[in-house]
């Protein structure tokens, strides 16, 4: 009586199951090809949604600018170059998962990435695990160059550079005592800590250290806190965001002191933007200077960059953050054709060759971290720039 | 044997089978794929968070948006043990511990969640519905927070790094770690049946039917002698340690973890596995886990990024306005009817329960109490 | 002591948006039995009405301030319509979850058309604070201010002087005697979303100019509203524009005098203490709404 019914309820089951695993398996084991000939493509991985979105895009569009500057001028090895974009969604899990796909899904060789100091980290041991190389062109923690891995290659500074190429500023400005106030990540934190040791050897007195969560937009409680102390001068990490919000909640609560913002993510004309008079006086610590191209490493390609931003209809202020990408991807395609080839590990031994001036100085690798198993570090030109009455200008130090 | 080829067992036991059986041979065709492979362990991951989970939401009826909690503490306190640390904890106590392998990490993230989650379960079962969520959500936030700010314990927002893969095996007799992804896809499927079997051994149980009668009708229940907080708190214990399991797994598999494991949006993603899926079903979180773990893999090359976040949503609210009891009941409901047919009719809920019973038997071997004490698992219905 | 004045003018201004926030999210659970977890993301549409109506239309910010409102209405009464009336029965954690999921796609949507970028809302209020011996507050923070506290009024006025308010008052007390007695419980419900929805709107509008706006600005507002809601107990209205005030002193002291990293964890600290000890919250469950 019941035998006929049986039919129907287990055929379904058996073919979901067995069909998912089997038909997955067939459908998926044949990912593209590793051809040869066509494009070589390198993967972009920058966080396209969530809180990073608007620097990750950025960066992006910077890096498409150089992909098409190599591709009309004969691409690379003779071969167009493509870049793979993903998003990591701002989220470290995804960062890794999005390196993984990138490698063995795209099998792109190199790789550039991933904004974020938390999405680099979390991306680093897939770059061991599969032995591929990545340029990161944006994340300032000290631990991705000091932590021995040989994968990884960096064009940004680590703040303790940072702090270093300020430190010869510190006298000449007259820093007497310095409070701080940061984002609530390892980019704060560490540019907390890196400057502060270097102040604390200049002889300069350290006060508060208030942090901010990333997100936060109302920032009166630190900074009432922050004008009954007796320092002349407070030093801010964070997104142009949350620097825009300090400026305009310090003028409301009439908190004038010096103000020197650090991390080379502040965006100047955005600020100016959307600060307005609020932002007057306040010093930056950079390292591009789109508004001089003639002061820059190389103002030529300073120049052509920025008109090919403005020509593409992107905002002027960003290239204080996309500047990176074109560096970024220029610098790999110098890797790829150095390495005669789109071999992963010829293209990471190439790295260390690679020589050129880059929007913000030379980009050259010098050996960071554990002894045979350094990672690559290149030193960026820092700038300390101005905002006067809604201007750009680089104070006579 | 004879009992588990009995037509009344046959179907709903085939389901899970089939499915582990296709799970456990992907692999084989995707060793050459490790992309999907990685998205499938962390979906495998989330979908143990999921089916936890849904020994609250489901069966308890609890809503609980705080889960996060549990798996991010799971995943800190295995890999912190697995790492070693050194903080002071104030009055000048410092309190040092030196790294030790990372199964005893795993073993003490469960336990560690667990206790978290009686805590939790001891302070919150005091209300109910909306207040009970917002208290979880609350706590996940905290937790977040301390984990983000404790900085010289957790690395705060630096993360911490390096921390080793899972292995098996003793000190002294040779050990055996999981650094490939079919390794560690097998570790997650295993770890994933194992609680799938408890929680269908516990559903079943008497335990299962007192957590049941809270949800259907609490007065009632508690009018026929059942102690709504002790049941609540014990299926709480168990579900927190089961996602501090899978945050442990997560922890030594992903071989990093900050605090934004202790997001909102991942409790909401496992809300919507358990949802979707079926909650107050055993197949429900794993069906919903598989689709929605892999729902972003498979939009990622077709669509713009925040346009897939938008298709996510508008599938979620799809899924209630059409299937709102989930895919599982939803889809077995669409059978049923021919079934019915030829089958005198019987309560939806033996499904469940029997092949529990069965799952069980077929596991743990011939248990014959697994059987005797299975109880029909109502489908919500 | 010049700080703690400095912390206390603070809070008094933040206390009223806060207030704001909490009583729309209030209002919707104790009428509709809702949690709404699209208030976060009609707060962020508020902020971005009210950007685009000062920048593209051209209102001017006072003109633009109730355009936002309306707008928040408007959508409001749109998603009570499609999305909350056919699941009219379902229980709590249905709704919810259909609120979660068109919180996301609200959130996503406002990220594609406006992209990541924050935007900034010109006022018409001057640069330089206002002095107060060794205090200092802002113009436009002032503004906020008294339209906050004019928004509660109006929502009280509405909800204890009015017709409308007498039937959603009806319905917060027994929605089926309310029907039996000639109540239209379905508009009462299209209404109280409607204006819930508006006032997280209007918080928007309010602290999109103050601050910057951008499509994840709602997250946190969302969380603290949950907060405020807690304490003032779900449902009391008056519990949450107290709880507003609670919340905001709360964060000030925290980051002032504890550490600024706990700043956004005062809330929560909160909710769990008043769980623990007055599970209804510090003014519990009010009989009678308003």
């Amino acid at each position: 009586m019941r035998k006929p019914t049986l039919f129907p309820a287990t055929m379904p089951s058996l073919t979901l199951g067995l069909g998912l695993g089997v038909g997955l398996a067939l459908a998926l084991a044949s990912g593209p090809a590793g051809a040869e000939t066509g494009p070589i493509r390198i993967g972009v991985n920058e966080p396209l949604t969530g809180p990073f979105a608007a620097s990750g895009t950025y960066v992006v569009n910077g890096a498409k600018i150089a992909a098409d500057e190599i591709n009309a001028q004969g691409g690379v090895l003779g071969r167009r170059i493509e870049l793979v974009i993903e998003d990591n969604k701002s989220n470290p899990t995804e960062a890794a998962a999005v390196a993984e796909k990138l490698i063995t899904s795209d099998k792109t060789p190199v790789m550039m990435g991933a904004w974020g100091s938390s999405l680099t980290l979390a991306v680093m041991p897939k770059l061991a695990d599969y032995e591929t190389p990545m340029l990161v062109e944006t994340s300032s923690s000290g631990k991705i160059t000091t932590s021995g891995n040989p994968y990884v290659f960096r064009i940004s500074p680590p703040s303790a550079l940072e702090a270093e190429a300020f430190a010869p500023m510190v006298e000449k400005i007259g820093l007497k005592k310095v409070d701080f106030i940061v984002i609530n990540n390892d980019w704060g934190r560490g540019a907390a800590a890196d400057f502060a040791k270097m102040l604390k050897d200049k002889g300069v007195a350290i006060g508060l250290v208030e942090t901010m969560d990333q997100g936060a937009q109302d920032m009166s409680a630190q900074l009432a806190k922050l004008k009954g102390s007796d320092a002349d001068t407070i030093m801010i990490t964070s997104a142009v965001d949350q620097l825009t919000l300090l400026f305009k909640q310090m003028s409301a609560l009439g908190l004038k002191k010096r103000v020197i913002t650090t991390g080379g993510s502040q965006n100047p004309d955005q600020i100016i933007a959307q600060a307005g008079g609020a932002a007057d006086g306040t010093l930056h610590l950079t390292t591009f200077l789109p508004w001089y191209p003639e002061k820059t490493p190389n103002p030529k390609a300073t120049a052509y960059f920025i008109e090919e931003w403005k020509k593409r209809g992107f905002q002027f202020a960003g290239v204080t953050e996309s500047f990176r990408g074109y560096d970024g991807i220029r610098t790999i395609a110098q890797a790829i054709a150095k390495a005669g080839s789109t071999d992963a590990a010829r293209i990471k031994a190439a790295f260390w060759s690679v020589d050129f001036t880059g929007l913000n100085g030379q980009i050259r690798f010098a050996k960071s971290g554990p002894a045979g198993r350094e990672s690559g570090q290149s030193k960026p030109e820092i700038y300390l720039i101005r905002i006067d009455g809604g201007r750009v200008v680089m104070p006579e130090l | 044997m004879t009992r588990l080829l009995s037509p009344a067992l046959l179907p709903p036991a085939l389901l899970p089978l089939a499915l582990l059986a296709g799970l456990a041979l992907l692999p084989l065709g995707l060793a050459a794929n490790p992309y999907l492979l990685n998205a499938l362990i962390t979906t495998g991951i989330l979908t143990i968070g999921a089916m936890s989970l849904n020994l609250l939401l489901g069966f308890t009826g609890q809503l609980s948006l705080g889960h996060i909690a549990f798996f991010g503490i799971g995943a800190y306190v295995s890999a912190l043990t697995s790492l070693g640390f050194d903080v002071e904890i104030g009055f000048g106590v410092r309190v040092v511990h030196e790294p030790w392998p990372a199964a005893f990490g795993f073993l003490l993230g469960v336990a560690a969640a667990g206790l978290c989650g009686w805590l939790i379960g001891r302070l919150s079962f005091r209300v109910r519905g909306a207040y009970f969520v917002i208290v979880t959500i609350s706590f996940a936030e905290v937790v977040r927070l301390v984990a983000l700010n404790w900085v010289e314990l957790t690395q705060g927002p630096l993360a911490l790094t390096g921390i080793p893969a899972l292995g098996l095996g003793l000190p002294g007799l040779g050990s055996w770690t999981l650094r490939t992804k079919v390794q560690n896809y097998y570790l997650v499927l295993a770890v994933g049946t194992l609680c799938y079997l408890l929680i269908a051994r516990l559903v079943g149980s008497r335990f299962g039917r007192a957590m049941r009668g809270l949800k259907e009708n609490e007065s009632l229940a508690l009018s026929v002698g059942i102690n709504a907080t002790r049941t609540l708190t014990v299926a709480a214990v168990i579900s927190a340690a089961m996602a501090g399991a899978a945050g442990s797994l997560y922890a030594h598999y992903l071989r990093i973890i900050d605090p934004d494991v202790f997001l909102f949006a991942t409790t909401v993603t496992m809300v919507i596995m358990v949802v979707g899926g079926g909650k107050g079903t055993l197949m429900g979180p794993v069906v919903g886990g598989l689709v929605f773990g892999l729902l972003p893999v498979a939009l990622r090359p077709v669509m713009a990024p925040e346009a897939q976040w938008i298709v996510y949503g508008l599938v979620l609210i799809a899924i209630l306005f059409v299937m709102p009891r989930g895919l599982v009941p939803g889809l077995a409901g669409l059978i049923r009817p021919r079934r019915a047919a030829g089958a005198p009719p019987r309560p939806a809920g033996d499904h469940a329960g029997a092949h529990a019973g069965a799952h069980a038997g077929a596991h743990a071997g011939a248990h014959p109490g697994a059987h005797a004490g299975a109880r029909p698992v109502e489908v919500r219905s | 002591m010049d700080q703690l004045l400095q912390h206390l003018v603070n809070t008094l201004i933040l206390g009223g948006t806060y207030a704001l926030l909490g009583i729309g999210l209030t209002l919707i659970f104790g009428i509709m039995n809702v949690v709404n977890f699209t208030h976060g993301a009609l707060y962020t549409m508020g902020a971005y009405l009210m950007y685009l109506a000062v920048t593209a239309l051209g209102l001017g910010f006072f003109l633009a301030l109730p355009a936002a409102i309306l707008g928040g209405l408007v959508l409001g009464a749109a998603i009570e319509f499609v999305l909350l009336r056919p699941l009219r029965g379902s229980d709590i954690d249905t709704t919810m979850l259909v609120m979660i999921g068109a919180g996301i796609v609200l959130q996503s949507g406002t990220l594609w058309v406006f992209g990541g970028v924050a935007k900034s809302v010109p006022t018409p209020f001057p640069d330089a604070p206002l002095h107060l011996g060794p205090v200092s507050v802002s113009w436009l923070r002032l503004f906020v201010l008294g339209a906050a506290l004019a928004l509660i009024g109006l929502t009280y006025g509405l909800i204890n002087r009015t017709r409308l308010g007498l039937a959603m008052r009806a319905t917060f007390q027994d929605h089926d005697t309310a029907a039996l007695m000639g109540v239209n419980v379905r508009l009462i419900y299209t209404a109280t979303f409607a204006i819930g929805s508006s006032l997280a709107a209007a918080a928007g509008a309010l602290l999109g100019p103050v601050y910057v706006v951008f499509p994840q600005m709602g997250g946190l507002a969302e969380l603290k509203a949950f907060a405020i809601v807690i304490l003032g107990g779900l449902g009391n209205i008056t519990g949450a524009a107290i709880g507003g005030f609670i919340l905001a002193l709360a964060e000030e002291l925290g980051a002032g005098y504890i550490s600024s990293g706990y700043r956004d964890a005062m809330g929560f600290l909160i909710i769990i203490a008043v769980l623990a000890f007055r599970p209804t919250g510090l003014f519990a469950r009010a009989e009678r709404i308003g």
